[in-house]
Order: structure tokens, then sequence, then C-alpha cells
């Protein structure tokens, strides 16, 4: 463990382990990941990263604004190489924190982590150039294989965690964005809640795009979800939601399963696809293999949501686009009340769309050093209604308490919120920051020299 | 990603002709609806031949356009008091080798109009860049597509003017080539495979390799007083 840490530190600080470290990582990794489903299964609190495209500096900016791990719980929705500088050292970090918490630390792949592409945009150059050798990207992208393909946040919760001296919850908070140092850019209240409407008044840029100001998402769970069963007809504390995981569907939580009062969240890398119109396809697939150019493993990673219709085709003649209908339906048929993808940089940070049925989140500030886009997190917090999820306030009554203090059983009074339509949906808290000062970087701001060109 | 605020722009002030590099004119020129057919991915076929089965109920390509930004921008002109504008020329050329000289540039600077990855399947870039010497000054506006493994492309506008005479030259050459034959060539200059890769990334080592599809050549004189003087904005 010690050498993990080792490697930890030496990562940390921007500088590659030696080829031998790098393989035993791997192979330890693998063994990790080999056992880890195709779908991963994640507990809030999480928060969720978009790519990183190897800015290493970029991403110690995010643990620092989003908190160091294992303090955080980390979901990396792939891409972690190429186009940036520092891949290597940006993976390889990714993967020690993996291998060290594997609890804390959940990774998924993305169309990057392939052989073919990382060839063509820069991985495979960089390890290359700092080993002399490609031994170090074969053994890279042999963990590339064995990632999983997507997750599911269970036990999200329909309020935000409040840091500890804020005013308690009163308001009904579905979106806050903040900045890197902490403070609310802006905040979007439920629709339909006590006051309606915005509150404390968005300004200053960063209103999430696709949902009005201050409208919610009457999307997802609400409608989504068959009305509650369990509650009424069972006996004892009503049952926890209307399902078993997401997409398995079992009837009842089966024992130790988490309920989703806030519906679960499908995080993947792209998006959807024709072939998988229910989450335990995704399930089925036989991922441990370069990323195929068909199949429903290759849309997964490489699809875009559109402003369309149904499905179809993007004018490259490969790849699918899917509508704010087929985001609807998976969302109903799977019990999910958001899909969290990346692959797409958005200037924002991150962009919900379909009545926040789907949200883009991108990780990568300035992407490629001049994009001039700002980065986001998607912070998720921990659903503490006890409505199906283990208790862990370890008998720290008010700790769990929140705005809802005292208000008779905590589950029963939940259940009837989410009966609403409009308490569903994860509330979200977005982190928005900039890229790294370039001083951090150790490179020269890039200046052309004069060049005789013709 | 659009650099909207980027742009450059040559002033002849005397005349109050320009001659200006801006994105959005050039992107004005992309092909909107794909009526000129499309360009394919190379794994398009295959691609499609999988899907044949299980999904061919999708056939429709969404809003189709020319997803390669492809553009033949040479710019945007606007005449000199006197109407004058760059006309036709086949015997007007670029005096090379005064541009091979090492004369002293007195400013240089690049920038980029727009710039697409395609979804990872390649790189569309447009970009213009500048160098001013005592008497004269060059411009080369490039757009640059490779496609990977269908095409390469390199379309390059280079406006030449001459402080002394005031007289420009503006050539537009369009290059094109299939991607295996490009890589052959670079093959047979002695290139590693690895070499091959980054090559691929850079229009300098490739554009010499591609066939010319189009040449244009246009001049006009804006001789009165006074000299051009380049105006730069990002």
């Amino acid at each position: 463990m010690s050498d993990l840490d080792r490697a930890i530190a030496q990562l940390r600080a921007c500088r590659p382990i030696p080829e031998n470290e790098v393989r035993e990582l791997c192979h330890k990794a693998r063994e990790l990941l080999i056992e880890e489903g195709n779908v991963v299964t994640v507990n809030a609190p999480v928060t969720i990263c978009g790519d990183i495209h190897g800015q290493f500096h970029d991403l110690m900016e995010l643990f620092r604004v989003g908190g160091d791990p294992p303090d955080t719980n980390y979901l990396f929705m792939g891409d972690f190489v190429d186009r940036g500088f520092y891949s290597l050292e940006s993976f390889l970090l990714l993967l020690c924190l993996k291998v060290r918490y594997p609890d804390r630390m959940t990774l998924i792949r993305g169309n990057h982590e392939s052989r073919q592409i990382t060839t063509v945009y820069g991985f495979y150059d960089e390890c290359l150039r700092k080993y002399g050798s490609a031994n170090v990207w074969r053994y890279c992208c042999d963990v590339f294989d064995y990632l999983a393909l997507g997750a599911i946040v269970l036990g999200a919760s329909n309020t935000l965690s409040q840091p500890e001296g804020s005013q308690p919850g009163g308001q009904d908070v579905e979106i806050e964005v903040c900045n890197a140092d902490q403070q609310i850019i802006s905040r979007f209240l439920r629709k339909g809640s006590n006051g309606g409407g915005s509150a404390g008044g968005s300004q200053a840029g960063g209103s999430p795009e696709g949902t009005g100001r201050g409208e919610g998402s009457p999307n997802g769970a609400g409608e989504g979800r068959p009305t509650t069963n369990g509650f009424g007809e069972g006996d004892g504390p009503p049952a926890p939601s209307n399902t078993g995981p997401p997409g398995s569907g079992a009837s009842g939580a089966s024992g130790g399963s988490l309920g989703n009062p806030a519906g679960a969240v499908l995080c993947v890398h792209g998006g959807l696809s024709p072939l998988i119109d229910n989450v335990d396809k995704i399930r089925l697939l036989d991922r441990k293999q370069e990323v195929p150019h068909e199949g429903a493993m290759c849309d997964l990673l490489w699809s875009d949501p559109d402003e369309i219709d149904g499905w179809g085709l993007s004018p490259r003649g490969a790849g699918f686009l899917f509508g704010a209908d087929i985001v609807k339906v998976f969302n109903h048929r799977n019990d999910l009340s958001l899909i969290a993808r990346a692959h797409q940089l958005v200037m924002e940070g991150f962009k919900e769309m379909f009545d926040a049925s789907i949200v883009t989140v991108w990780s990568a500030p300035n992407y490629c050093y001049r994009c001039g886009n700002v980065a986001a997190l998607l912070e998720l917090s921990e659903d503490d209604s006890g409505l199906g999820v283990l208790a862990r306030s370890n008998g720290d009554v008010n700790r769990s308490d929140g705005g809802m203090g005292g208000q008779g059983p905590r589950g029963v009074l939940m259940e009837n919120d989410l009966l609403g339509y409009n308490r569903a949906g994860p509330a979200r808290r977005y982190r928005v920051f900039q890229a790294a000062p370039q001083d951090s970087r150790g490179m020269p701001a890039k200046k052309p020299v004069a060049d005789y060109f013709l | 990603m659009i650099f909207g605020n980027n742009h450059l722009t040559l002033l002849h002030r005397p005349s109050s002709y320009t001659l200006s590099f801006h994105a959005e004119p050039a992107l004005d020129l992309v092909d909107k609806t794909g009526s000129n057919g499309l360009l394919k991915v190379h794994y398009a076929k295959a691609w499609s031949a999988t899907r044949e089965k299980t999904s061919s109920s999708i056939k429709e390509v969404v809003k189709p356009f020319d997803w390669s930004y492809t553009t033949s921008y040479k710019g945007t002109e606007s005449p000199g008091t006197n109407g004058q504008t760059l006309q036709q020329d086949k015997n007007a050329r670029i005096p090379l080798e005064l541009l091979q000289r090492r004369d002293p540039i007195l400013f240089a600077d690049e920038v980029v109009l727009y710039e697409s990855e395609l979804d990872d399947n390649g790189v569309s870039v447009l970009s213009v860049k500048v160098r001013v010497m005592e008497a004269r000054m060059l411009v080369l506006c490039r757009f640059f597509l490779r496609l990977d493994n269908v095409l390469v492309r390199v379309r390059d506008t280079r406006v030449y003017v001459d402080f002394e005479e005031e007289r420009v030259v503006r050539e537009y050459t369009a290059r094109e080539g299939e991607f295996n034959e490009v890589k052959k060539k670079l093959y047979m200059e002695g290139l590693m495979p690895d070499q091959i890769t980054i090559a691929f990334r850079d229009a300098n080592q490739l554009a010499h390799l591609l066939p010319v599809v189009e040449q244009e050549v246009e001049s006009v004189c804006l001789k009165g007083t006074g000299v051009a003087s380049p105006q730069e904005g990002r």
C-alpha cells in the first residue's frame, strides 16, 4: 500500500512512475475492474465528472474544487486521455486512486479509451516520448478493455446537502450552480415549490441551458415512475420505491438493494443505443474488447443527444443521434430520473437538455488549451430521507433531518412528496471551474515564433 | 469551435480597400444542405452494414450538412474608393524567391478562425497567418481537412502585398488526395509509421503531396499614395 501511496504522491506532482510500476498498477487495476459489471452501481453522494483529456493541471483544479479523493466519491465518465499534454499522468493517477480507494473512485470508459483512437490523438505518442517504448501504452490499453461501460447512481437526494453553518434548506432547490470558490452563482427552485419561480435571482452567467429559469424539471421520475406501489398495501414501513436495481425489472427491493427516492441516474460516456431499451441489456454485453465500430457498445460511447424526434443518423455516415422522446421513454422504462453523459464540449461546462432528463458534463476547462470554455462537476447528494437507503446517521438523529425536522415519520413524508410531479429528479449542484493558471503548468505561454512560411 | 472574435484585416489606408478574414463568412460557404453529397467516415459502410438487421428503420440523416466544414473562403473584400477589386490575372504570381529571403520579420501572428475534431474522425481547421517584412507581406489562409482513412484536403489562399508597388496578389490553391495515397507518399519519403501519424497532423508536411485540383490567381493595384498596413484583432 505504501508503494501505491508513493506512486500517488509522485503522480500528483505530475511525474510519471517507472515502467515496471505501471505494469504492476495496470495488472492490479485489471483484477479489480474484471470484478465490476458493465454497469457499476454507485451510491450517492457522488461527484460526476466528464472528459479530462490529459489536462493534468486542470484535474488537480478539479480535485481542489470538488474535494480530494477519497473524501469525495468520484465518478469519471471516460476520456481521460488524448489531446492534452499529460494523458499519462492523468490516467495513471486516476487508476492509482481507483486501486487505492476502489469504492470511492469509479471510472467508466470513453471513446478515447481505445487503441485506435489513442494512436491518432496523442496518448500513444506521449507514452512513446516519455518511456521510449510503447509498452506503457499497451498496459494502459489493456486496462481500457476492462473499464465499465456505465454506472447507475442510487440514493441521490431530492434536496441538496448544505455545508455546515449555512441556512437550512427551507427552499426547495433543484439546481444550484457554484463557482470554484464555493459561492453560489445561481439557484433554481423546483417548479411548483413554495414561492415558485426562481430563488435568489440568478445572475452572472451560468444559467443552466435547457431549463427555463426557475422552471425546474417536471421530467423523469414523477411521470417516469409508475405510481409508487408498496405504499399502503404492505404493512409496516412503506416499501422503498418500486424497484430493485434499475433496469432489473425486479419488483420490490430485494435484500440490500437501494431504492431510488429521486430515481436513479445513469452515467455513460456518449449516450443511448437503439439496441438498448433496458439497462439490463448493457449488463449483457461482452465489454472486454477494443471499442468496436458496431453494436451497442459503440453507441454507448459515441452517440449524442440532439433536438430531433426519435433516432437519427449522423451525417458522418456512422453514429446515432437521439431525441427527447427517446430519453424520456428510456428513463421511464428504467426508473431513471436523469442520464448524465460527457463526450461533447459544452462551453458552460454542463448542459441540461430535454426537460432536464439528460445532462452533458464537461470537465476539461479551456479544452485543448484554447477553447476558452469552463468546466463543471455534478454533485448529487445522499438521500437522507431514510427511504430505502440504509441509515447511515449512526445514531446522530438530527444530522439527516435537514429542513423537514420533526414532521412525522420521514419515510412517509418523502413518499408523499414523491407522488407529486414536482419533486422528481435528484437535486443537482454544479460546480463550475476554470483552467488552472498557466504558470502552474510549467509550460511557457505559447508565443508563435516568427516563421518564414510560404 | 468557432473563434468568432478572431480576424485578420488588411487595410490600404489611402483607398480604404480592405481584405479581411473572418470565421462567419467562411462558414457561410459551407454546404448547408448536403445536396452535393456528403463525405462519410471510413467505417460508415461497415457501420451501417452491421445495423441493417437491428436498426434498419433508422435511415434518416438528421439535418444533413457538410460536417467537414469544407470552405472555399478566400477572404472578404471591400472595394477601394475607386472601386478597386481583385481581378483574375493569369500573369500574376507570388514571388517566392523574394519571400524565401530571410528579411527581418517585423510582425507575425496566427489566428484560428474555426476548428472541429469531427467527432474524432480527423480534423478540420481554418486558420490564417501573416508575416510582415519591410517591403512586403504574406498572408496564408489555410483550410485543412484530414478525414481519417478517407482523404486530405488543403485549400490555401495566399495574399501577397508589395508595399512599393501597392499591389495585392491573391492566389487560391485547392489540393486534395486520398488518405492512403498520401500515406504511401509519406512512406516513400522514408518516414517511419510513428512519424507518419505525426505528419498527418501537420498540413505543412502534407500539402506538397496532394494533387492540385483548383487554382486561381487575382491581383489588384492600389497605387496612389501611402502603403497598406495590417490590422489584426483577436
